[in-house]
């Protein structure tokens, strides 16, 4: 029930709004400049709008920004909103769901014609964002608008590795960032998502929104929304993440199998705003240490990967081991490969999810070894060229998903 | 003289022939006994073999992080092995159930003591296929862990785990079949203490490491600038 999601210091405040809109989650902890910038911005949307904004510590809204304006545009409302702000005791991504949630349920309580939550820390997200995400679903009729982020070539690599490779090949468009987390979304889709017939989308409706967008034909676009500034990798927690990102995308892959399996190949999705571009970047990053990581894998791992991966795999990652860092290099097709036998395991239940998503950890390091070393001096259009193929290459190995999806104990290459 | 010898005979044959009519219903009960455990016993492993055989039983066992079972049964399959586990624990059952229609005191108090320590065996095998899990898991979870964090000596330290819960699961089984109590709490305590010694050891040659690794770390970072890794995986 949608009350479960609603905290009960909120429940009272939300019960005394009529209706509204179009409901806001802000994740980050504003200060009183920020949360002023996000009024200001919200108040250029056209049209008598009510919006109601869920804050996770709304003491720091100003007093007047707290009260209903006057006159016309668009009337802002603050509630302060517990699940909204940053949980300590939970993961990220657990948390960002359980947000996602609560906001769902604030909006079928309201009758909000669209949602929008921004996640990223607003001192690196300009406050305008919030207004290009939700423009082209109030106003164009699009039900999901996900954020295109300026690319930086060593960020984001979980998803430009996996995720939004697998989702544009599994449900066929081309999306920069199917996980957000900065999303504007439509009444259609969040009741989708959280209805009474979405219950199975309710665990992780973060990667639960653009596969059922795309497979119950509701229309997605992409805003160009700028730079996005990513907080430092965590290297003795790289595994952890691994299982919070990777296991609802293969859950929603489970779910969707019916719709995914009758796509083929991909096609680009409206987007709005102006594209922009990065400085070129010379960082340099340290290879060796993913290497060893994925050296040792290969050695203390095999029995586990015998489990999920087909022989000519395991053969293929033990010819790898032999090459020198400078030789280093996984092909695309052979990691498309790795990443669909780990979802069929997943699925399959081959061994416990958490063992399979976090026994890939030193795969995913050998990926990012041999694409840091060949991107290292790449410009932003290289980076471009070699990720589209790199997602080419899961358009190119689908059958063999398909396949092993489908016969997982007769087709075993 | 001849009278009393025929006597005698005629007495010990009267003693037999009532002897063996007071045996034979039992020994056709046990005769039955037998044949219908024999006929139930190979009904159900055709069930058990058959659930199991649906149930992708074999695959799982592999997935639970049991890849060597295929190496106890001799038909290399776990399920034929569970099944036939389950029949010969039912003619077993029609044995003792044949053997107590004797209603000889020596035989039911032999079923009785037998019966009697049935709950022993399954308490000790519950105990061991515990046992067996929990190793099994824990050796993984370790194994995995350590790799990811690039411990050297993962592989080690995965196997004493899987050694320390499983001497202490067997240890735990011995105590419950009531086997030798004394002589199993010897020597799982020196088991014990023997891996836990390993283990101390393996953490600590790899701490080793780890240590000479980070101060390296340090004194290099007081001469020289640290570099940030730009690397961002979410």
């Amino acid at each position: 029930m949608e009350g479960d999601f609603i905290p009960q210091q909120s429940l009272e405040k939300i019960e005394q709004i009529d209706a509204a809109d179009l409901v806001v989650g802000i994740l980050a902890n504003l200060d009183h400049e920020s949360v002023a910038t996000v009024h200001e911005a919200l108040r250029t949307l056209h049209g008598d709008l009510r919006i109601v904004i869920l804050l996770g510590d709304a003491s720091s809204v100003p007093a007047q920004a707290g009260s209903p304006s006057s006159g016309n545009g668009p009337q802002l409302t603050f509630v302060s909103w517990p699940p909204i702000g940053a949980d300590t005791s939970g993961t990220p991504m657990q948390s960002i769901s359980a947000a996602y949630l609560s906001l769902f349920a604030a909006g079928r309580r309201l009758g909000a014609q669209a949602g929008c939550i921004i996640a990223s820390k607003l001192e690196s997200v300009p406050p305008q964002w919030v207004c290009e995400l939700v423009q082209p679903v109030l106003e164009t009729g699009f039900d999901l608008a996900v954020p295109h982020y300026v690319r930086r070539k060593f960020e984001g690599l979980l998803n430009v590795s996996i995720i939004s490779p697998l989702i544009r090949c599994l449900y066929g468009k081309r999306i920069q960032n199917p996980l957000g987390p900065d999303l504007g979304f439509s009444r259609a889709l969040f009741e989708m998502v959280s209805g009474s017939d979405g219950n199975a989308h309710r665990i992780h409706p973060l990667a639960s929104l653009a596969p059922v967008a795309i497979c119950d034909n509701l229309r997605v676009c992409q805003v160009h929304v700028g730079p996005r500034i990513l907080p430092p990798t965590d290297w003795t927690n790289t595994s952890s993440l691994l299982v919070q990102a990777l296991g609802p995308v293969f859950l929603a892959m489970e779910r969707n199998a019916a719709c995914w399996q009758k796509t083929r190949g991909s096609i680009p999705v409206s987007g709005f705003g102006e594209p922009l571009t990065a400085s070129h970047e010379t960082a340099t990053v340290d290879v060796n240490r993913l290497l060893n990581s994925f050296q040792l894998g290969n050695r203390d791992l095999q029995d586990i990967w015998g489990l999920v991966l087909p022989p000519a795999t395991l053969l293929e990652l033990r010819k790898l081991t032999r090459l020198t860092p400078e030789q280093f290099e996984m092909p695309d097709e052979l990691w498309a490969r790795i990443v669909y036998d780990f979802a069929l395991a997943h699925r399959l239940r081959t061994i416990n999810r958490e063992h399979l998503l976090r026994s890939m950890t030193p795969l995913y390091l050998g990926w990012a070894a041999g694409y840091a070393k060949e991107m290292e001096a790449a410009d932003e259009v290289a980076v471009e060229r070699r990720l589209e193929r790199l997602s080419n290459a899961y358009e190119v190995s689908k059958p063999y998903l398909v396949s092993r999806w489908r016969w997982p104990d007769r087709f075993n290459p | 003289m001849r009278e009393q010898v025929k006597q005698a005979l005629d007495q010990s044959t009267t003693r037999f022939i009532t002897a063996l009519t007071r045996l034979l219903p039992g020994l056709v009960v046990l005769i039955v006994a037998l044949l219908i455990s024999v006929i139930l016993a190979w009904i159900l492993a055709i069930i058990v073999r058959r659930l199991l055989v649906s149930i992708r039983f074999d695959q799982r066992l592999v997935g639970w992080g049991f890849p060597s079972t295929a190496e106890w049964s001799p038909m290399k399959s776990p399920s034929v092995l569970v099944s036939r586990f389950v029949a010969a624990l039912v003619v077993l059952t029609g044995l003792l159930i044949g053997v107590s229609a004797f209603d000889a005191e020596l035989t039911s108090l032999l079923v009785r003591s037998v019966f009697a320590y049935v709950p022993n065996i399954l308490g000790a095998l519950l105990v061991l296929l515990a046992g067996i899990i929990i190793a099994r898991f824990l050796a993984r979870s370790v194994l995995i862990g350590a790799v990811n964090m690039n411990f050297q000596y993962g592989r080690l330290l995965s196997v004493g785990v899987k050694w320390l819960v499983l001497v202490l699961a067997v240890a735990m089984a011995l105590e419950h079949l009531r086997i030798a109590s004394g002589i199993v709490e010897l020597a799982f305590g020196i088991l014990f203490g023997g891996i836990v010694l390993a283990l101390s050891l393996a953490v600590a040659l790899n701490a080793k490491e780890l240590v000479a690794k980070s101060l390296e770390r340090e004194t290099t970072k007081t001469t020289t600038e640290r570099i940030e890794d730009p690397l961002r995986h979410l």
